[in-house]
């Protein structure tokens, strides 16, 4: 770093100056924004590491295991950091996604001691945690002396923490007091809708503001666009067609999957009146507007329809519109986002998706990867990741308050920060947690593919499945 | 002798052009992806029209997957290397210790040789995942863990018991008088094995290696399971180019097509032998 590069990024570090100015400055050097960016970290490296004693573990090892992602671009990128600050050594192994849970899992369940902390989906650690294969991480973002003063735990948006936290009885309510911290968040997915607009445009509609009026938008820009359908959901056999934005819209009516009674008791909630009325409403909505071939359409076809320009609305994770709205995509840089209120008050509650850090309960030194876990998740390296890649979205509030990763979102993602500004007070997980969680929700997607297949009315469907959810829970023990 | 006509010929010949058409069509077109850039790929309707590129064959070879989120380092050149060094090795293991075996299973009655036999043909049976969940500890322990040599040691769970019994039908078609007559004139029974039941058991051998070699080249789990990222075969590393910011499908229709051209090689060069010996291994005289 050269002098003037240093004392301006010392300056601010010193709290002399604004970002602003900081910016400001570094672009009268002829310093790009992005490598603004990678100086500010260096810079808040060493500020971090002079509270704390990042050296304690210095010459120890750990290993990692990574999905492709771009988070893992993100951490890679500033990697370098961390070793340079702690003196440790941090080898990782990266896998496919389509095959990640397999090989967690797999290592998890043998008790392998090869990894010694993961990236993880928190509905993975309802299997993982009460298994005793991760640990309850509370030990030590709780214990002062092995976690950095600047590590500011709250910081993390309360809906997406505490969603990491369960206290293993099944129905437990997340985040409660007694609530185990099986994972840390890292980054996270709230369900919105992102759109096409010139395909909106075309119609000469607006941002649907609840069902009815998705079910409409959809309906009349597939007819007004040749050869385009009109909203992309998930629609394959698996737990992953529920998540998105079918459980968002179910829970923002004030639906649930299960009952808990009194006595901790589950029980199929999915054949109310109020949740046939919505589910008639969602099949009618594919069957109207959503993809030929809806049935086998899982994360990759949703986005990669809306990318190629063959849809025009998806109700999905936002970072998946997000990733269509660049690279080659025949639409890139012209889809934008909208956040969802089913009910249409305004305040949309939408279900995430977290990804997490987890340390394996088998790993042999759980407190020198926890110097791993806490600088990954800490609030430098998000940081880095929102500013310079595609650390998005972040898990910290801070992050989301920074000038730098906001200006950047709102010139490429017209609406991506708004949305995600009215969205996270209501996001959360909105499952609830128990043990058979994929099986039940596996089910649940199979019934809705009959329904839109005309195999089984939505009444008839619905009730068949809560019969086969009861006595699935009976005989688990839950029911 | 009969005569056909010439319009049994035509029907014939356009009969067996459409059932070469209809199970070449899928690797035809997945020849003409891989030729293709993404955005051609995915624009509708397809068509057969477009300006063949080479880019995503220079992206494997450069290691680079360019997303549409971002640059992404792929080792499918490291995961083509390791199929080739599993499944070589493995099927070399195999008929190392195979034929002999199957040739004594085939030659010798003793004690609990059926038994043996069958016990190597049930590794077939079991679910990978039964076995493979207790051999990671095992491997672990013995430090064999993320070794080629560990995972060639289990790859013997799909290749040995193929040899051994494809070979044994085999061996036992060869009429024993052969091997007799040789033995009369004062061979022992390993000159017999090597100069008569080998050379005329080969084409047997050969197709008997060679699927070996395919079932090994499209084992997917094995290395899943036991090994780290750096050892992983063609079949997991083709799942790279499926992430979270979209699906490469171009790079994915080159990586189909290096990674089948080995054993498509292999299986055009030996095909006379593949027909020939599992013919002849099948039917007992």
């Amino acid at each position: 770093m050269h002098e003037k590069e240093r004392d301006l990024v010392s300056a601010f570090m010193r709290g002399e100056m604004d970002r602003r100015e900081l910016i400001r400055g570094l672009g009268a050097l002829g310093v790009t924004a992005g490598t603004a960016g990678t100086l500010l970290n260096m810079a808040a490296t060493k500020a971090m590491a002079a509270d704390f004693d990042w050296m304690k573990h210095s010459g120890k090892s750990i290993k990692i295991l990574l999905n492709k992602h771009p988070y893992t671009d993100a951490l890679l990128a500033n990697l370098d950091n961390f070793k340079s600050m702690t003196g440790m050594e941090v080898a990782y192994d990266i896998f496919p996604e389509d095959v990640y849970f397999d090989k967690v899992t797999a290592a998890l369940s043998s008790r392998s001691s090869e990894y010694d902390a993961f990236m993880v989906g928190a509905y993975m650690t309802w299997t993982y945690g009460p298994a005793g294969w991760i640990v309850d991480h509370n030990e030590w973002i709780m214990d002062s002396d092995k976690t950095n003063p600047a590590y500011n735990w709250t910081d993390m948006i309360e809906g997406v923490r505490k969603s990491c936290a369960w206290n293993g009885r099944p129905g437990g309510a997340l985040g409660s007091d007694d609530a185990m911290q099986w994972c840390v968040p890292w980054g996270y997915e709230q369900n919105n809708l992102s759109y096409n607009a010139a395909m909106l445009e075309n119609s000469g509609i607006g941002i649907p503001n609840n069902l009815d009026e998705l079910m409409e938008a959809a309906a009349k820009v597939q007819a007004d666009n040749e050869g385009i359908y009109g909203i992309g959901v998930r629609g394959s056999r698996s737990w992953a067609t529920i998540h998105p934005g079918f459980l968002s819209a179910y829970s923002n009516l004030g639906e649930v999957d299960l009952n808990v009674s009194a006595d901790g008791k589950l029980s199929a909630a999915m054949n109310t009146d109020a949740s046939k009325e919505f589910h008639a409403k969602w099949v009618k909505m594919i069957q109207d507007s959503g993809a030929a071939d809806w049935s086998s359409h899982t994360w990759y076809q949703v986005g990669t329809d809306l990318g190629a320009g063959k849809s025009a609305i998806i109700y999905d994770a936002d970072i998946l519109g997000y990733f269509m709205n660049g690279g080659e995509n025949a639409m890139a840089g012209q889809l934008a986002y909208a956040p969802f209120a089913a009910s249409g008050n305004g305040a949309p509650t939408p279900n995430i998706w977290i990804w997490s850090l987890s340390m394996s309960k088998f790993s042999r030194d759980l407190d020198a990867t926890w110097y791993f876990m806490q600088w990954a998740t800490g609030t430098e390296h998000a940081l880095f990741g929102a500013r310079n890649m595609d650390f998005v979205n972040p898990v910290r509030q801070s992050v989301w308050d920074d000038p730098m990763f906001r200006d950047r979102i709102a010139q490429s993602y017209p609406g991506y920060v708004e949305m995600h500004d009215v969205s996270a007070p209501g996001a959360a997980i909105k499952f609830t947690a128990q043990p058979l969680f994929f099986d039940l929700t596996t089910e649940w997607a199979a019934s809705l593919q009959k329904m839109v297949a005309n195999e089984v009315p939505v009444d008839e469907g619905l009730d068949q499945l809560a019969e086969s959810v009861n006595r699935q829970l009976n005989e688990a023990g839950l029911g | 002798m009969q005569h056909q006509s010439v319009l049994e010929n035509w029907l014939r010949g356009i009969a067996l052009a459409l059932i070469v058409l209809f199970f070449m069509f899928p690797i035809f077109w997945i020849l003409l992806m891989s030729l293709q850039t993404n955005e051609t790929i995915l624009r509708s309707p397809p068509s057969m029209v477009f300006s063949p590129t080479l880019s995503n064959y220079q992206a494997i070879f450069a290691g680079r997957l360019d997303s549409n989120a971002a640059s992404l380092d792929i080792r499918f050149l490291g995961n083509l290397w390791n199929s080739i060094i599993l499944s070589v090795g493995s099927v070399g293991v195999a008929l190392l210790f195979g034929v002999p075996a199957a040739y004594a299973f085939a030659r010798y009655k003793f004690r609990g040789s059926e038994d043996i036999a069958f016990t190597l043909l049930s590794f077939r049976f079991a679910p990978p995942l039964l076995v493979l969940l207790p051999l990671t500890s095992y491997f672990q322990t013995l430090g064999i863990a993320d070794t080629y040599f560990g995972l060639i040691w289990v790859y013997q769970l799909i290749c040995l018991p193929l040899i051994l019994w494809i070979v044994r039908g085999y061996f036992e078609d060869i009429p024993a008088d052969v091997e007799h007559a040789y033995r009369i004139a004062g061979h022992g029974w390993f000159a017999t094995f090597r100069n008569i039941a080998l050379p005329l058991a080969r084409p047997g051998i050969a197709a008997a290696g060679l699927l070996a070699f395919i079932f090994a080249w499209n084992n997917f789990i094995f290395a899943l399971v036991l090994a780290s990222a750096d050892k992983q075969p063609v079949t997991v590393g083709a799942l790279a180019f499926v992430t979270a910011s979209g699906i490469q499908y171009g790079q994915i229709a080159a990586a189909v097509v290096l990674s089948i051209a080995p054993t498509l090689a292999l299986a055009l060069y030996a095909q006379r032998y593949l027909v020939e010996g599992l013919s002849l291994g099948a039917v007992k005289g």
